[in-house]
């Protein structure tokens, strides 16, 4: 075959390929279009990340959804071109073919085409990496610290929120819809990475570094996230979820998690409760507002035991859905898909009705109080502790009895 | 062996040495063990590298499948946390290090020299310290195993989980010290393959005349060259870390921890063109033979894996996108990495356009290599939809990263690296693997890739993240992309994998059963390895060959019509042979063997295991090195002609030619 016939053919059969592609864009845009569809309808992936649910994540969304669609169309192009030649130029008797070696022509352009495309791409790209790096819009200051295995929250005095004193939080960010929050991020140990894949993508907490991340939830309710940045043993039991609540019910959170502390009454299973508190969780644990028997209050030492220096602050522990990292329910099965299943606008009234009797999972509660590191894997073991100078990595076995796990079961329940 | 007087003998002469020099007589074995413990050659040290690492990546392969077993339901009960974490931490390493790695450098080993006409490489000893130094460290890493406990903190090791307190047991340990063995090796690897390529090519051989494969292999060790010493400096840090009490990433000290990533990622991305590019390479070879068509735009091919080499040296904080860099350096991050689309993307063009118009044979090598175009692509299209940074924060760290990669990885560098065995065996064995059971091993590796690694951009874009020993149906789903589904099969599709894998092993042994000798140009191949016996003899070429052309070998069997272009045939590649044998050269000046490289490797992980458990140990191992080098110092390259003295009758091997270095 001469230079030219070979020009010629291979001409008309990039010709053909083009005009076959054309009419196989009509059907592909329709499969596109079906399984974007049905991935959007895919209910109840909690952490799903082509369902945004505020502004930060939908200009992701708006953003990767069009680079998708075109990763999937070149792709096919690909796939398409590879076996047609194959089809096409399989060996059937031919002639070794002329040798040639290459087009530079065909070249240049096949390499400016993905090129421009990829400008194209990166001009969006640059226009959304700013926007999400902004932080001079924020009406809300939220500091989130990492710790294996589980967030601690500080809303830090904002009078303009009801928020008089500083409130401390664990495992549930709860945050007022359409207010920019700002969080400013770090880690007590390793690195950690916050995630609320419906509001924005992740950020890593890292020690001795400040880091922030926006956050705006559209509609009231519970977003599901995970730290994702591979954090030790427990780093698959890190879970956190962002709470988002109309401004009202915030102002009304924001009152709750300020009230003072309400001991409960005399000669009360409860009461005893708190004396095995008193006893055992307080050298880790605050509860605000907890006195001793002598009327002192009792001051938490994390930093004495604790090798990240923190344990979860417990007041108003039954205000929170979940505890030891998000990892266990507070709330049992069905009582737990009642709030998380809410449609939004009354999400906010479930949330805050907190945890009741009825509701509370004792089972895993219990089995927390009974043997912290087997239900969640912490380095338990007594010679790991050697390297951290026999401090503990997370909540250790107490060898509490049934009776005094009863007694703090009745005791936790009263701290609304 | 020493020197060759022409043919070389079927039957090897078997002598002993009389005189000593340096330290020890030198080894002469040319059949057993010793032949292969003590050999430079640069074609029985690749075979090891090949044999070595195929064990590496059955044990990764084991590795994997605990992996799949435990994720395959919710909250598995396979493996504790503490056991997955070592699990996936070793899994990478191996697959990385002591797989892709050695087996890339395997195929160099083998191939670079008889692609360029050598006789072998630069520096015959330091290949055979090279390769022996890998497999020590390589056996000192998985020898955590049973001293309380493999690395755990991820093959990026970030600090500061890497830490003492955070990673308690001598695993990370074992990792740190061990990757700075196989560290050497591959430093030692890229400087002799570097002068060997520039120093030793054929005459007519220009660079823009040597085969694609060399010229990829020669970028590789170009990168490994610079980025190397990277990952020393920081395997340094962390082990003057954890064992000396150094506090290069502690925060209370004033470090940032950040400064691991950096040094981790700057050495990890170019790595990443390290584990493909010999595959690229590969398949370049490959789809022409098959097409029966030169590779289309060479240099752009050439220029397009130089241009990878050197951008990949710009992008290696797109790993880093949601570490807090700050907008200006996510911003130019992503554009680079945008940017290394494009040579990417000009392979994949190329390879297309060289099956284009031409008259395609589908062996199983060409099936592999098909199989990488389309695969790897895949993978590179969603590496692109990470490049872009802000998609990126709700993908990195899910399973749609690890699908990313292992599209990238096993559809690119493992699929190339069969197409490579496929179309090299009767190159290195002499014998043809089974066609059919090739293509058995092919569809049901594809398969199984697709099964096990396309649901996991489901699974990441669902938001399950990696790493993590347990998924719990909390946040599972419950629609159709729900992870319940998608994780089962992912794991059927690891064992479907598997059972592709097994049919290669299965195809080896049959292979090797098989008395059926292979032709001696089974493919009508195209370059200047193929110009020789199979398996080539130890001297790889009778004479030297001179080159006009790129695909020189293609150019002496056909000529091409100048008014029509049809291409003639007019010599076999028999007659090629008979005509070399003829002219053979009549002196041949082979490196002789040597105890020296294994006992200077076998000094590395004694000193190394001395810096865990006791430093006496390590003053032992000092003392094997410096013994080993200074041997190796004394000892002449070439053993003297005295010791080859020798009658072989019948073999033509009667008297030895003198010679002197």
């Amino acid at each position: 075959m001469s230079r030219r016939r070979f020009d010629i053919r291979l001409s008309a059969t990039i010709a053909s390929v083009r005009d076959m592609s054309r009419k196989a864009f009509r059907p592909l845009i329709i499969v596109g279009g079906i399984s974007a569809l049905s991935a959007s309808c895919a209910t109840n992936a909690p952490q799903d990340t082509w369902q945004p649910k505020g502004p930060n994540s939908k200009l992701i969304d708006d953003l990767q959804q069009p680079v998708f669609l075109v990763a999937g169309i070149i792709g096919l192009i690909v796939a398409v071109a590879v076996i047609y030649t194959m089809i096409k130029y399989r060996d059937r008797g031919q002639p070794i073919p002329e040798q040639t070696h290459g087009k530079p022509a065909l070249e240049i352009t096949l390499t400016i085409i993905p090129a421009l495309i990829l400008a194209v791409v990166s001009v969006f790209t640059f226009g959304a990496i700013f926007k999400l790096a902004k932080t001079d819009d924020t009406e809300m200051i939220i500091n989130v610290t990492g710790q294996q295995w589980w967030w601690e929250y500080d809303y830090p005095v904002q009078n303009e929120f009801g928020i008089t004193q500083p409130i401390i939080s664990s495992g549930q960010l709860v945050m007022p819809v359409g207010t920019k929050v700002l969080l400013r991020e770090t880690s007590r140990d390793v690195i950690h990475s916050y995630w609320i894949p419906a509001l924005n993508g992740k950020r890593d907490a890292v020690p001795g570094r400040i880091h922030t991340l926006r956050l705006e939830a559209d509609k009231p309710g519970i977003y599901a996230g995970q730290c994702t940045e591979f954090c030790g043993l427990s780093h698959a039991n890190m879970r956190m979820e962002a709470v988002a609540l109309s401004k009202e019910d915030f102002a009304k959170w924001v009152a709750k998690q300020q009230a003072p502390y309400v001991a409960p009454a005399e000669n009360t299973l409860a009461k005893q409760g708190e004396e095995v508190f008193l006893n055992q969780c307080v050298r880790c644990h605050q509860v605000n507002g907890l006195t001793r028997a002598d009327g002192t209050p009792a001051i938490a030492a994390p930093d004495e035991n604790v090798w990240s220096g923190a344990a979860p602050n417990l007041s108003h522990l039954m205000s929170r859905n979940t505890f030891a990292g998000a990892m266990f329910d507070l709330l049992s099965k069905q009582c737990r898909d009642e709030v998380w299943n809410a449609p939004s606008d009354v999400v906010g009234a479930k949330y805050l009705a907190g945890v009741t009797e009825e509701c509370l999972n004792q089972k895993d509660l219990r089995a927390w109080l009974r043997n912290a590191p087997e239900v969640k894997p912490m380095y338990a073991n007594p010679v790991d502790l050697v390297v951290s100078n026999g401090k503990y990595r997370g909540m250790p076995y107490l060898a509490l009895s049934e009776d005094d796990i009863n007694k703090l079961v009745a005791y936790l329940i009263t701290l609304k | 062996m020493a020197i060759i007087e022409r043919p070389a003998p079927t039957v090897p002469a078997i002598v002993t040495p009389t005189t000593t020099y340096g330290l020890l007589k030198r080894p002469v074995s040319a059949t057993g063990w010793r032949s292969w413990v003590f050999t430079v050659d640069h074609k029985k040290l690749g075979i090891m590298y090949g044999a070595a690492a195929m064990l590496f990546f059955i044990i990764g392969g084991v590795e994997a499948l605990l992996i799949r077993l435990q994720l395959a339901a919710p909250n598995g009960k396979v493996l504790n946390a503490d056991l997955y974490n070592q699990m996936f931490t070793m899994h990478a390493t191996t697959m990385v290090f002591l797989f892709v790695m050695p087996m890339a450098a395997g195929f160099a080993n083998y191939f670079v020299p008889l692609q360029i006409g050598a006789r072998d490489v630069a520096f015959p000893r330091l290949n055979a310290f090279g390769f022996w130094a890998f497999l020590f460290g390589g056996i000192f890493l998985n020898l955590a195993w049973f001293l309380g406990g493999a690395a755990d903190g991820g093959w990026f090791m970030y600090a500061p989980n890497s830490g003492p307190v955070f990673s308690p047991s001598n695993g990370v340990d074992f990792w740190a010290l061990g990757l700075q063995i196989t560290g050497i090796a591959s430093l030692t690897g890229a400087i002799n393959l570097i002068i060997t390529v520039l120093n030793m090519r054929a005459p007519g051989m220009s660079l823009m005349k040597m085969p694609i494969f060399t010229w990829m292999i020669t970028v590789v060790q170009f990168l490994l060259l610079f980025a190397i010493p990277v990952i020393t400096v920081a395997l340094f840090l962390l082990s003057f870390q954890r064992n000396f009490g150094a506090q290069f990433f502690d925060v209370a000290a004033g470090a940032d921890p950040l400064l691991w990533q950096h040094l981790f990622w700057i050495f990890g991305h170019p790595e990443v063109y390290v584990l493909i590019l010999p595959s690229f390479g590969i398949v370049s070879e490959v789809l022409p033979v098959f097409s029966r068509k030169p590779l289309f735009g060479y240099p752009f091919v050439v220029f397009s894996g130089a241009a990878i080499g050197f951008v990949g040296w710009g992008v290696w904080a797109h790993h880093m996108f949601a570490s807090g860099l700050g907008p200006v350096s996510v911003a130019v991050f992503s554009l680079t990495t945008m940017a290394i689309a494009v040579p990417t993307g000009v392979k994949i063009i190329n390879w297309t356009l060289t099956m284009w118009g031409g008259k395609l044979w589908f062996t199983t090598a060409m099936k592999f290599a098909i199989g990488l175009i389309v695969l790897f692509t895949v993978g590179g299209l969603s590496g692109v939809t990470h490049a872009v940074a802000p998609s990126d924060t709700q993908q990195t760290d899910t399973y749609y990263i690890v699908a990313h990669f292992h599209y990238v990885l096993f559809g690119g560098a493992v699929l190339g690296i069969f197409s490579g065995f496929y179309y090299w065996w009767p190159k290195v064995f002499g014998k043809m693997l089974n066609e059919k059971l090739g293509s058995w091993n092919f569809w049901l590796m594809v398969i199984g890739l697709n099964l096990t690694f396309g649901p996991m951009h489901i699974l990441g874009l669902q938001g399950q993240p990696r790493r993590m020993y347990q998924w719990t149906e909390a946040r599972a789903g419950e629609g159709f992309f729900n992870f319940a589904f998608w994780n089962l099969i992912a794991s059927i599709g690891s064992f479907v994998l598997s059972v592709g894998i097994l049919l290669f092993l299965i195809n080896v042994l049959i292979t090797a059963r098989n008395p059926q000798k292979a032709p001696l140009d089974p493919w009508n191949a195209r370059s200047l390895e193929w110009m020789t016996t199979n398996p080539p003899k130890e001297h790889n070429f009778d004479v030297i060959p001179t080159v006009h052309h790129l695909d020189d070998f293609f150019h002496q069997k056909y000529e091409e019509d100048s008014v029509t272009h049809t291409m003639t045939q007019v010599r076999t590649a028999e007659e090629i042979m008979a005509e070399q044998e003829r002219n053979a050269d009549k002196h041949i000046h082979m490196p002789s063997p040597s105890y020296w490289p294994i006992v200077l490797a076998f000094g590395l992980p004694v000193i190394t295991f001395g810096l865990i458990y006791s430093h006496l140990i390590s003053v032992i191992g000092g003392v094997i090195v410096l013994f080993a080098a200074y041997g190796w110092a004394l000892e002449s390259s070439t053993a003297p002609d005295s010791d080859f003295e020798t009658n072989t009758p019948g073999t033509g091997l009667d008297k030895v030619a003198s010679n002197h270095d």
